[in-house]
């Protein structure tokens, strides 16, 4: 298959050990992969410091990240980590901002009233851009979005990271920034995933926490759009009543789950990412569980089309 | 007594990557990295670049504020060092803010390390059900950079470490108060190590002082009145170098900084000489002397030479 235009990352999520996120980033060099985005969030590891370890082990692999979420960390503290990491290790980083995950936010004590958290986001992006063009770098800024105020917003951004995988859900959101957003703006999906060569029990029931995770997080205005709300209701009022998520995941529909994942057999993922590119995806961010192991970071590899 | 080195994260990251490695090679103790909140790089970042490029080397954070971040970011900022540096960081947290802030801040990483689920709710912090994901159960040494009576003695009574900076006279009487803290332990004193951080400069020639009077300027203006008044130093003769400061800059400022102060405040002279002085701090009760800015006219070189006038000490 002609490979379409898209780079592909696999997503870690930074709770591992080290050593052993290190060990599947040098792996997915090796194994062609364009792209790492190493996650940010208050109970994993510290993502610049891993980023760092990273690209220490690792030659020419692309590193995003994020999402990083101004609300918790300054402006300044951004810019600073990416002019320092960009210094020792050469212009290889992209960030994407957000707002984060507000149930771990709100653990921690940090307050995202909607509106507010936006204007942050908007005007922490600004500073950023203003301080890392004081450095002479001219690095990449997406932003994770997935409800229309943030799509929207999304245009001053160098492109935007969607938080599903369904083309349907997909085309949505495109058709709403196309319209406003420069010619070189880029789209792309970071999504939970799981492509496999052998189904793994574990995997799969990860990939459907992984969704939910997303799902309950969607904005109402996006889970309406697309007639999830009344599905997604018992999960809702379970999780709010903090029930952990792990209980909560068995209300999840399967329609959600696939809506908010890429999970699929290798030999089905080139018609999924010919529509995607079709849709005009350039990006794609293969989220956990698909960094589980070696093994499952190597089955996506041998699934994605030759370079 | 241990030599560490000290830099600023306001230096280029290539200067702060080269000192370390030449500490790493000389075999000081530990390399601690000043936060400078006007400067870009970012010094958890600037930290793990370090550790990554250095093998035995320590790495401290000196000092970082938990009024600039979230604890959460704190606590697995350190905790991804700690992994990456094999427990060779430190951190470092300025001890400026009320005791009762310093004391949960410490407290609460501690929990966070051991892997527990914590709610807790104060003025400044506010968990719930916050855990670690990540790896917990190591403990990475907690050093206070404090100057007030009060929390040097906080860090004596909960800290694992102080790092003192200021006159000579004043790092002599600080560690008597940190002792007072000290004493409040069960274990009195044991691991606990006093770190400190005088402006050092190796002088080649006579017209290389200006290095040390600028520095004791820079200093100085920024002195607390505590610390002068436990240093014995009259306001009176800082208010004119801190007038002068702002009219003529630091280098007005170091014409005008008398032999006495020059004296208290800055070691320097011949690497042999400095090496002496650092050395005769352990007679006031430190375990580690930092070589600071401004080192002398070509820090490498002064680092350098610095780390083997100290071996000959031995």
């Amino acid at each position: 298959m002609e490979k379409p235009k898209i780079d592909f990352a696999v997503g870690l999520n930074a709770y591992e050990t080290v050593k052993e996120i290190v060990g599947k980033c040098v792996e997915a060099e090796r194994l062609g992969l364009d792209y790492l985005w190493i996650g940010d969030s208050p109970p994993h590891l510290y993502c610049p410091s891993v980023a760092a370890a990273v690209a220490s082990r690792t030659k020419k692999i692309r590193i995003g990240l994020g999402l990083l979420s101004p609300i918790l960390h300054t402006s300044d503290q951004i810019s600073g980590s990416i002019i320092s990491l960009t210094e020792a290790y050469g212009d290889r980083f992209e960030i994407c901002l957000g707002v984060g995950d507000r149930s771990q936010l709100s653990r921690v004590g940090v307050d995202t009233k909607p509106g507010k958290v936006w204007d942050q986001v908007l005007k922490a992006k600004r500073k950023i851009v203003r301080s890392l063009r004081a450095s002479g770098l001219a690095t990449k800024i997406w932003l994770g979005a997935q409800g229309p105020k943030m799509l929207a917003a999304s245009k001053s951004f160098d492109g935007v990271l969607m938080n599903y995988a369904s083309p349907r859900m997909v085309k949505w959101a495109i058709d709403r920034v196309k319209p406003v957003a420069r010619k070189d703006f880029e789209f792309g999906i970071y999504a939970p995933s799981y492509v496999y060569k052998r189904w793994r029990p574990e995997a799969y029931r990860l990939l459907r926490i992984a969704s939910a995770v997303v799902a309950l997080g969607a904005p109402t205005v996006v889970l309406n759009e697309f007639g999830f709300s009344k599905g997604l209701r018992r999960a809702i009022e379970e999780h709010e009543g903090r029930l952990r998520i792990e209980s909560v995941v068995k209300h999840v529909p399967s329609e959600v789950v696939d809506s908010f994942s890429i999970y699929t057999p290798s030999s089905g993922l080139h018609s999924y990412l010919r529509e995607l590119s079709g849709l005009g995806i350039s990006h794609i961010v293969f989220g956990f569980p698909q960094n589980l192991s070696k093994i499952t970071v190597r089955d996506l590899a041998s699934a994605l089309p030759s370079p | 007594m241990k030599l560490d080195l000290g830099i600023s994260s306001s230096s280029s990251l290539q200067a702060a990557v080269k000192f370390s490695k030449l500490a790493d090679r000389d075999s000081l103790n530990c390399i601690w990295i000043r936060e400078d909140p006007r400067a870009q790089p970012e010094i958890f970042t600037v930290a793990s670049i370090i550790l990554l490029e250095t093998s035995t080397l320590k790495v401290g954070t000196e000092v970082t504020s938990p009024l600039d971040r979230n604890i959460s970011t704190i606590a697995r900022a350190a905790a991804t060092l700690s992994q990456m540096g094999r427990e060779r960081l430190r951190l470092g947290l300025d001890a400026a803010g009320p005791n009762t802030l310093m004391r949960d801040t410490a407290t609460l990483l501690r929990r966070l390390w051991t892997g527990e689920t914590v709610t807790f709710t104060s003025d400044r912090f506010r968990l719930r059900n916050y855990y670690a994901r990540y790896k917990p159960s190591f403990a990475t040494p907690i050093y206070f950079g404090a100057r007030n009576p009060k929390l040097l003695a906080l860090a004596g009574e909960i800290a694992d470490g102080v790092i003192l900076s200021g006159p000579k006279r004043y790092i002599e009487k600080a560690v008597a108060v940190v002792d007072q803290g000290l004493k409040k332990r069960k274990r009195r004193r044991g691991s606990f190590r006093f770190v400190a951080w005088v402006p050092t400069a190796i002088i080649d020639k006579k017209s290389d002082l200006r290095l040390a009077r600028e520095a004791v300027a820079t200093v100085l203006a920024v002195t607390p009145e505590a610390v002068l008044k436990m240093a014995g130093i009259a306001q009176g003769r800082v208010m004119p170098i801190k007038a002068m400061m702002v009219e003529k800059g630091v280098n007005g400022a170091s014409r005008i900084i008398a032999e006495d102060l020059l004296q208290e405040v800055a070691i320097f002279g011949s690497p042999e000489e400095v090496a002496l002085d650092l050395k005769s701090l352990e007679k006031y009760g430190i375990d580690e002397a930092i070589f600071g800015a401004p080192y002398g006219r070509e820090p490498a070189k002064a680092i350098g030479e610095m780390a083997r006038a100290w071996k000959s000490l031995r």
